[in-house]
């Protein structure tokens, strides 16, 4: 209380030695600050790196070279009451030969008709059954082109290097060249990249397979890893009396969120597949897998968000005489939310990336089908990445960055999704 | 309300579950070879689009992880199909037995050859087996003639073979888990071996210590594990002009642009080398059927027929144009016979 | 059961400050709540923080507790309602009955028993809702209300009991943290209030307010003690000597004092409480 006069007396003011120090503390404030804009400025520069390299090599594979037909739908051949016998193939390799009249000899026809991709015998199936009044008619039909002259028409084909060295000899080369000066060969948007599932032919590969996988594993995981996971934080956090019990299962789920997630799926193999004898690849065993991975981080978080919840807010709903499960339902639950959510979102992101506890229980696989059901069998989109990365043909690499693509997209609709909630709740609190 | 959705909730599940129990499967399974898969998947989505079947699933497990899950059993919940880039060997086939797996039909489908391959950058190399074996074993016969042997002393290939140029010796190659590394360490390593006289003598005498000698890949750097990602070694291969990679025919085929397969005993790997038997660094491709799926699980038969069709297999089939090497139409014929008929492995034959 | 009356002191010989029994009538006939050798530990024992206190609340008077800071008032009041059953490792000892239960029985719900002993906190606690749903909320699950219009007007009520309402009344929808530690506090004394408990619990309700919101209070209690009984933790002692008919003296855990109010301010018997009152002390 006296040291006014006691600073009037020796002379050092404590403004003095305010403004001393000042500088040097404000410098440092200063250095903080640059430290932290540089911090996030790498991030953001690594960050976009990534979209720009992912998305230079990968969205190409959004648009798809196809080849125009011209298809007489032969009467003769078409029989409107047995469509499914019909020799569409046939019909296909008939109207392609007819384009190129000089093409005589056997070995040069298969050449030329190697560069139509086999899904034009499906795509011209499909329209004729879609249109069964057309028969007799001749139709213009766009039909994929081979993922080679895909990759020729997209230049990841050099058409200058010797013959020996590229896939598409010169023969074909100078075909393709012609269709081009025809507008008869043109790059199009790609909607079979997101409506097919998975194929061993680039052209024909999709995501929607994967995507749709994707969907039902994280589906499983969220239904049953959200209320398990939010059930556990609050008993252990609200009601659970703190004694050695409940030291060790704490110490156990932190154990649990460090696990490779390769044990959660040797478990699952264990437990869901061999004892409980659930059907091996679908996405009912790797949602439940990845459920196993999830719960740990969604009570980890939980826990931490209720626990941040102030004690004065459990305090005014007791006091008022709400019973303990009202006072969690009612106030601190819905406080803890967003970092529950937060978690969640965290947890869901991390199993949505997953693919080790999946090459268990027989996720990694070869799917053509797109999945009905939680138990068809599915693969999910970093599996198909993964699958499609490790594929031998050049223009499977255009479709491995387009589905990073699509999964970032995914990430990035699961954040806002997120974040919206958030704001949401904290609105309505 | 919150207490009834959590009963629907809890409901649902345990019906869910139940209900898959009691559900049998309408596709078939298959798993095994990570060298065959490609080639299954073709067989596979063709077989799918073109019949009433739905599209077999297919899991790369490598093949002694699909001998496993083929030889646990009977059922639906076990896979009907196993592929493998080897023969089954006798213990899986007694494992399989032991499980109540008595009849499985073997089929073989063609061939795949292992290149060594350098980027088009360099010059192209001619190498022989031996040459192999001393560039990548960890320890090697004593240069001095002596017959004992020495941790590898050679660092460029030049030191192996005056006829290969001045360059370091630096391989990129698959891991121990990997089919390709099996067959390589097989057809290149052990024949590269036994062209010294007294490792060859050792196959005899000491087995053991034959296979510790040819089959213990060098470790101080020369030859880097790679991954099963065989594109990855393509592309690192471009990047390093240097550097040799060993993988799949299939990969060189797609990537003839930017590789070369070097020539192994004077014999470059192209298809027809491969498919006459010239090239040494060839290996069989198979896949094993479990009888009692067969009528069990629809499409089985009609898979086997669609895979053993000429359109497929044969010497002009698709599956060539994914890189398979074929057989000769005699062993076509054999194994159309055997698939067709289901006509069961005779385990002595092992 | 009244204890036997402590021996009255001449005047101006006190009581000496090494004595810490209670001094005064710490009974009364016919309580409301009577509280028999309380004491509370926290950490698990390790710190005693209240010892042996009785104490008698009866029917339709307000009780004042004063004392310095740290000497257990919170902690005594808060044992009336079983709030320091929320404190982990904090333990009663002793007896304290309401209506004659007692209420740290094995088969007492503490849920009624906090809807009929209602708190007012020390440090302004509102939910983080609106402030409707502040007031709203007690008599929502206590089924007090049964429709919107029913519930309107105990809000209404009750924040024009608590001199709130002129301030809030355009503004019901918005939060309750957004108002000032004046308002909050006084819309945590509507919050106690709405559910119509019988006992009052109030731990310095006055202590962020200015004196016009005060004596909105101090009327309140005034009007609330014809129906119900008050025990009121306070620094004032002036607050202390407008509201209460009995007041207790704390220090350091003991209770060293009780009596009519005017007595205590006036004529105290204990030389602590002399101290406090004139000044001499904290
Ligand atoms: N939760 C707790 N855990 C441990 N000790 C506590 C706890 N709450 C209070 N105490 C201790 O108990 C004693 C009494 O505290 P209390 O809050 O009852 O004091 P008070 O009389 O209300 O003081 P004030 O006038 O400052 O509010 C203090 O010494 C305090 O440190
Ligand atoms: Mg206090």
């Amino acid at each position: 209380m006296n040291n006014h006069t006691n600073n009037d007396n020796v002379t050092v003011r404590t403004i003095d030695l305010v403004q001393k120090g000042l500088a040097r503390r404000y410098k440092s404030e200063k250095r903080f600050k640059m430290i932290g804009l540089c911090a996030i400025i790498f991030s953001l520069l690594c960050l976009a790196g990534l979209f720009v390299s992912i998305s230079g090599s990968g969205y190409t594979a959004f648009l798809q070279t196809k080849i125009e037909l011209d298809v007489f739908l032969d009467p003769s051949v078409l029989n409107p009451n047995n469509l499914s016998g019909a020799d569409f193939h046939g019909l296909v390799k008939r109207s392609f030969y007819n384009m190129f009249p000089e093409v005589k000899d056997r070995r040069e026809k298969k050449k030329l008709f190697s560069l139509l991709s086999s899904g034009a015998t499906y795509d011209l199936t499909d329209f004729v059954k879609a249109n069964p009044g057309k028969i007799g008619e001749t139709i213009l039909l766009w039909v994929p082109a081979d993922d080679d002259v895909d990759m020729l028409i997209k230049g990841h084909m050099n058409r200058d290097l010797p013959e020996s060295e590229r896939r598409l000899d010169d023969v074909q080369v100078s075909w393709i060249t012609r269709l081009e000066k025809q507008a008869k060969i043109e790059k199009k948007f790609n909607t079979t990249f997101f409506t097919a599932g998975d194929s061993r032919e680039p052209e024909l590969a999709g995501i929607w397979g994967a995507t749709c996988g994707s969907f039902y594993t994280l589906f499983i995981t969220l239904v049953l890893s959200f209320p398990i996971g939010v059930a556990a934080a609050v008993y252990l956090e609200e009601f659970a009396r703190k004694n050695r019990f409940t030291d060790v299962i704490e110490v156990n789920i932190n154990n649990l969120a460090a696990v490779p997630s390769i044990v959660f799926g040797l478990l699952g193999l264990a437990v869901f597949l061999n004892f409980l004898g659930l059907p091996r690849s679908s996405s009912l065993v790797g949602g439940l897998v990845l459920s196993l991975m999830t719960l740990p981080t969604i009570i980890i978080a939980g826990r931490a968000a209720l626990k941040s919840v102030p004690p004065s807010i459990r305090e005014a709903a007791l006091g008022v005489g709400a019973s303990k499960t009202q006072m969690v339902a009612h106030h601190v639950l819905p406080l803890a939310m967003p970092g529950i959510l937060t978690g969640t979102i965290i947890g869901m992101a991390r199993a949505l990336g997953e693919t080790a506890p999946l090459l268990m229980i027989g996720m990694v696989a070869f799917i053509v089908d797109i999945p009905a059901g939680f138990t068809d069998p599915s693969t999910v989109l970093p599996v198909q990445i993964f699958l499609w990365a490790d594929s031998p043909e050049r223009a499977f690499m255009e479709k491995t960055s387009a589905a990073i693509m699509v999964l970032l997209l995914f990430l990035v609709v699961m954040n806002s999704a997120a974040v919206f909630l958030r704001k949401k709740y904290e609105q309505r609190w | 309300m919150k207490k009834v959705l959590l009963n629907v909730w809890v409901l649902v599940f345990i019906m869910g579950v139940g209900y898959v129990h009691a559900k049998s499967r309408d596709y078939i399974s298959i798993v095994g070879s990570s060298t065959v898969y490609p080639f299954a998947t073709v067989v596979a989505e063709t077989f799918g689009k073109t019949t009433k079947f739905k599209t077999p699933k297919i899991e790369s497990t490598g093949s002694g992880g699909g001998h496993k899950l083929f030889g646990s059993g009977v059922g639906v919940q076990y896979p009907d199909i196993t592929n493998s880039s080897r023969r089954i060997k006798k213990s899986e086939v007694e494992k399989a037995a032991a499980n109540g797996i008595n009849e499985i039909v073997e089929v073989k489908i063609g061939y795949d050859g292992i290149v060594i391959a350098n980027s088009k950058k360099a010059a192209l190399m001619d190498l022989s087996v031996k040459d192999l074996f001393l560039a990548l074993a960890a320890s090697v016969p004593n240069p001095d003639g002596t017959p004992t042997v020495v941790p590898n002393p050679y660092k460029t290939w030049k030191s192996i073979n005056a006829k290969l140029p001045e360059i370091a010796v630096e391989v990129l190659g698959p891991p121990p888990t990997s089919g390709t590394r099996d067959a390589f360490v097989e057809l290149v390593m052990d024949e590269g071996g036994k062209k010294f006289d007294f490792i060859n003598a050792m196959e005899k005498t000491d087995k053991k210590q034959f296979k510790t000698i040819c089959r213990t890949i060098r470790e101080d750097g020369a030859y880097i594990e790679a991954g099963e990602n065989d594109n990855l070694i393509v592309q690192k291969l471009e990047a390093n002009p240097n550097a040799l990679g060993i993988f799949g025919f299939s990969f060189l085929d797609q990537n003839i642009d930017k590789i070369q397969g070097s020539s192994i005993d004077g014999v470059q790997p192209v298809f027809e080398a491969i498919a006459n038997g010239s090239y040494p660094v060839s290996r069989p491709l198979l896949f094993y059927v479990k009888k009692a799926h067969v009528d069990q699980i629809p499409g089985i038969r009609e898979f086997l027929k669609e895979f053993t069709s000429e359109k497929a297999w044969g010497s002009e089939g698709y599956l060539t144009d994914k890189g398979l090497i074929p057989m000769s139409a005699d062993e076509r014929k054999k194994y159309y016979d055997i698939a067709n008929n289901l006509i069961p492995l005779n385990p002595s034959d092992l | 059961m009244p204890e036997s009356p402590t021996p009255i002191k001449r005047r101006n010989q006190l009581v000496d400050r090494n004595i810490r029994d209670t001094v005064g009538q710490s009974s009364v006939p016919n309580p409301r709540m009577r509280c028999k050798n309380v004491s509370v530990y926290y950490n698990f024992g390790e710190k005693k923080a209240i010892n042996n206190i009785s104490l008698d609340i009866g029917q339709n008077e307000v009780i004042a507790m004063i004392g310095p800071s740290g000497c257990g008032k919170s902690t005594f009041i808060r044992c009336l309602n079983r709030m320091n059953d929320t404190i982990d490792g904090c333990r009663v000892e002793g007896q304290i009955l309401l209506d004659e239960t007692d209420i740290y029985d094995k088969k007492i719900d503490v849920v009624p028993l906090r809807a009929q002993v209602g708190m007012v906190f020390q440090k302004p606690n509102p939910f983080p809702k609106s402030i409707y749903d502040n007031i709203a909320y007690g008599p929502k699950i206590h089924g007090l209300v049964q429709n919107r219009q029913e519930t309107d007007e105990v809000v209404e009520k009750s924040l024009k009991r608590a001199g709130l309402w002129n301030e809030v009344k355009d503004r019901l929808n918005q939060p309750g943290t957004g108002l000032s530690g004046g308002q909050q506090q006084r819309l945590c004394i509507a919050r106690t209030i709405a559910v119509n408990p019988e006992v009052i619990l109030m731990d310095e309700p006055c202590s962020a307010l200015d004196p016009i919101a005060t004596s909105i209070i101090e009327e309140l209690i005034d009007e609330l003690k014809q129906e119900y009984s008050i025990a009121i933790v306070t620094h004032s002692m002036q607050q202390a000597s407008r509201v209460s008919q009995r007041t207790a003296y704390f220090h350091m855990g003991d209770l060293i004092e009780i009596g009519p109010t005017e007595q205590i301010f006036l004529n105290p018997l204990h030389e602590l409480t002399n101290d406090y009152i004139t000044g001499r002390f904290g």
